[in-house]
């Protein structure tokens, strides 16, 4: 009866917006089960209660989260960024990253790197990277490879148009199935794309009017439900072409 | 250092290039062509002389208050006016608060310069008692957003506050005529300024050495611009002021040909805000006629357009819940209120009326209805007020008003009359009423159809 309704709840709360204080889920019926607890969530001796405000998520078999979406980021580990290089020290570039603090990138963290051939980056260059260190307390670390130490489309952006979003927007342009405005786009038209889960997001094109149609569009995405965006995507193309 | 750099706002190259070689084309990174605007929208508070105006992604709120004063000694029979400007760090990260900085000052004195010298504001008319009191005319300008372009926000937003402020009349009064008695703005009408002619702002951007030029730039194309050039024009196209301080040098053809675009988009936003004062001038006389039948008065309407009260108190209730979903939406209309163009039945004044009072209500079930639970006494009172006021023009307004500093009961076969009954039953009311009792008995219904075709 107890695990009925705490499961039911639980159930109920699942993609559903919870704010914090909301209770998720009652442990004490619950034993021997491991539960992954993903952002937004935290155990208080039985009870797994809400800390931050959005939607509540569920993975099979064990994984709960909250998603939020907000214009601030807040570093995490793994998480692939965009970032724009504010100064070059000795052994690290300082990069803005939308976060609270500047993040780190050590000269050498780039594939084959060595002290001998250290990237010459302006101030202003817009680097596609990834967090490799995040705590609350220290400036984040982050680097040019992915885990295995290999480029892998890590570096400097060359061209193309920058804008920001908030980070629910990102997560939204890189979800798979691909999301609707970027595929309804992509058959009309041929751009690159790179998102940053940090809420940026660099578009570039042959033409600068393709550029300019497809940020707008995706800026204008953000709270469209997936019809929505092909009507808008659609709209759009007709005005151009008319 | 970190921590500055931390939080300043970064341009990449990557933008920087991308702009530029965009406006090579003649095409703008939000889709405008380089000669449009963003989308203007004025608004107004409750109090007379406060405006707030959104251009785009800007945002600024005016303000207009008055203090009496002594003259200066060379000027002894004409007021003063002083433009404040308020650079809050919410706008932007690069604003810090304290002092002003160099742009903030900037920006007052092109505001100020544009009203002053081009005698928009009358000045001997905010004297009271020659070299002895004056009016000082203070307008204060908060930036909000900074999303580019504060220059033209801020001067509209000083315009349509100065354009709806009120000043208290003042009459001379005392053993020599030289005491100033202040009137109370409930005992006499407060007056507006006196405003000749609108100076308008028009800021272009220059970049690419002079080569390519915009209006109304945005904040990452002012971050790149070579140089900014403002003009101050009116809608007759007379030159109030220009200002170009630094930056890249233009050739004479392109200023003058800056100058001509200004003066067609001066006409263009002078009537906008035009007719946003006039949307909140008669949304004022509008409210002006309900405070004076301040209580619940039901038996304002027109008998034989009792039917007609279901209608409008239905059609009240659908343009409550579309204001509702529309307020939620981004705004999209220019105009003040956001008016529907559908007025067969009722005019203008009428639904301005019904949107001011949704403003502050949302929700609720429906209100004309006597039979539903939880009526929110206002919404009731504008319901019931609206059928009388869609007949009441600004004769009667005047009228109303001189009934309600008489308070005694007239003679007058209209809406008016009905007003004053209600105030002179004030004590009477006690529970909220609904649209039956709107319904007068038959034997109190008087022979009217006169005056109500009169007056429609």
């Amino acid at each position: 009866m107890e695990v009925e309704t705490s499961s039911s709840s639980t159930a109920n709360l699942v993609d559903k917006a919870v704010v914090p204080g909301d209770i998720v889920l009652d442990l004490t019926s619950m034993s021997d089960q491991t539960i992954r607890l993903g952002a937004g969530l935290r155990q208080n001796s039985d009870v797994l209660s809400v800390v931050k405000a959005g939607k509540l998520k569920f993975k099979k078999p064990n994984k709960y989260w909250v998603e939020s979406s907000q214009k601030r980021y807040v570093p995490s580990v793994e998480d692939t960024v965009l970032g724009i290089v504010v100064d070059a020290r000795a052994d690290n570039f300082l990069v803005d990253i939308k976060g609270p603090t500047l993040a780190f990138l050590p000269v050498l963290a780039f594939e084959g790197g060595t002290r001998r051939n250290i990237p010459k980056f302006e101030i202003g260059t817009l680097l596609y990277i990834r967090v490799v260190k995040a705590n609350s307390c220290m400036n984040p670390e982050l680097s040019c490879t992915d885990a295995n130490g290999k480029a892998a489309e890590f570096g400097s952006l060359k061209e193309g148009y920058m804008f920001d979003t908030s980070t629910g927007l990102a997560r939204m342009l890189l979800r798979s199935p691909t999301c609707p405005v970027l595929e309804a786009l992509g058959r009309k038209l041929s751009f690159e794309i790179a998102v940053g889960l940090n809420g940026r997001v660099w578009v570039n094109a042959s033409s600068p009017s393709t550029v300019i149609l497809v940020s707008n569009a995706i800026m204008r995405s953000e709270f469209l439900s997936d019809v929505q965006q092909k009507i808008l995507v659609e709209k759009l193309m007709q005005r151009v072409q008319g | 250092m970190e921590q500055r750099l931390a939080n300043t706002w970064h341009m990449t190259i990557n933008e920087k290039k991308f702009i530029e070689t965009a406006l090579s084309k003649n095409i703008r990174v939000d889709g405008r062509s380089p000669v449009d605007y963003r989308q203007l929208t004025i608004k107004f508070g409750r109090e007379d002389g406060s405006s707030e105006v959104q251009l785009g992604e800007t945002h600024v709120i005016g303000f207009v208050s008055g203090q009496i004063i002594q003259p200066y000694r060379d000027r002894p029979n004409e007021g003063t006016l002083a433009i404040f400007t308020e650079f809050s760090p919410m706008a932007d990260p690069a604003f810090e608060p304290g002092r002003p900085g160099e742009f903030a000052i900037e920006l007052g004195r092109l505001i100020d310069r544009g009203l002053r010298e081009s005698r928009a504001v009358d000045m001997e008319s905010l004297c009271i008692v020659a070299g002895k009191l004056v009016w000082a005319i203070r307008v204060d300008l908060h930036i909000l957003d900074n999303g580019g372009n504060l220059i033209d926000t801020a001067n509209i937003a000083a315009l349509a506050a100065l354009l709806t402020y009120r000043k208290p009349e003042c009459t001379l009064g005392g053993e020599n005529g030289q005491d100033v008695v202040v009137h109370d703005p409930e005992v006499r009408e407060p007056l507006p300024l006196i405003i000749h002619h609108m100076p308008v702002a028009v800021t272009f951007a220059f970049f690419n050495e002079g080569d390519a030029m915009v209006i109304d730039p945005t904040h990452k194309e002012e971050a790149i611009m070579g140089g900014r050039m403002t003009a101050t024009l009116n809608s007759n196209g007379d030159v109030c002021a220009v200002q170009k301080a630094g930056g890249d040098g233009v050739s004479l053809s392109v200023i003058t040909h800056c100058l001509r675009l200004a003066a067609l988009k001066a006409v263009d936003i002078t009537s906008k805000i035009k007719n946003a004062v006039d949307s909140y001038n008669t949304a004022r006389a509008l409210r002006k006629v309900k405070r004076h039948t301040s209580l619940v008065a039901p038996d304002i309407t027109i008998p034989d357009s009792v039917m007609k009260d279901n209608q409008i108190g239905q059609l009240a209730e659908h343009k409550a819940q579309k204001f509702k979903e529309e307020s939620t939406k981004t705004f999209d209309t220019e105009s003040v209120v956001g008016i529907p163009k559908e007025t067969d039945l009722f005019n203008k004044k009428n639904i301005n009326f019904i949107r001011k009072d949704t403003d502050s209500f949302i929700g609720g079930p429906s209100n004309w209805d006597p039979y539903s639970q939880s009526k929110p006494p206002n919404f009731v009172r504008s319901s019931q007020i609206s059928p009388g006021s869609s007949t009441v023009d600004h004769k009667q307004e005047a009228r109303t008003m001189q009934i309600e500093s008489n308070s005694e009961e007239t003679k007058s076969n209209n809406a008016s009359s009905g007003l004053s009954r209600t105030s002179s039953m004030s004590q009477q009311r006690t529970t909220p009423k609904s649209l039956k009792d709107a319904v007068k008995p038959k034997s109190e219904r008087k022979n009217r159809p006169s005056s109500a075709s009169g007056v429609n």
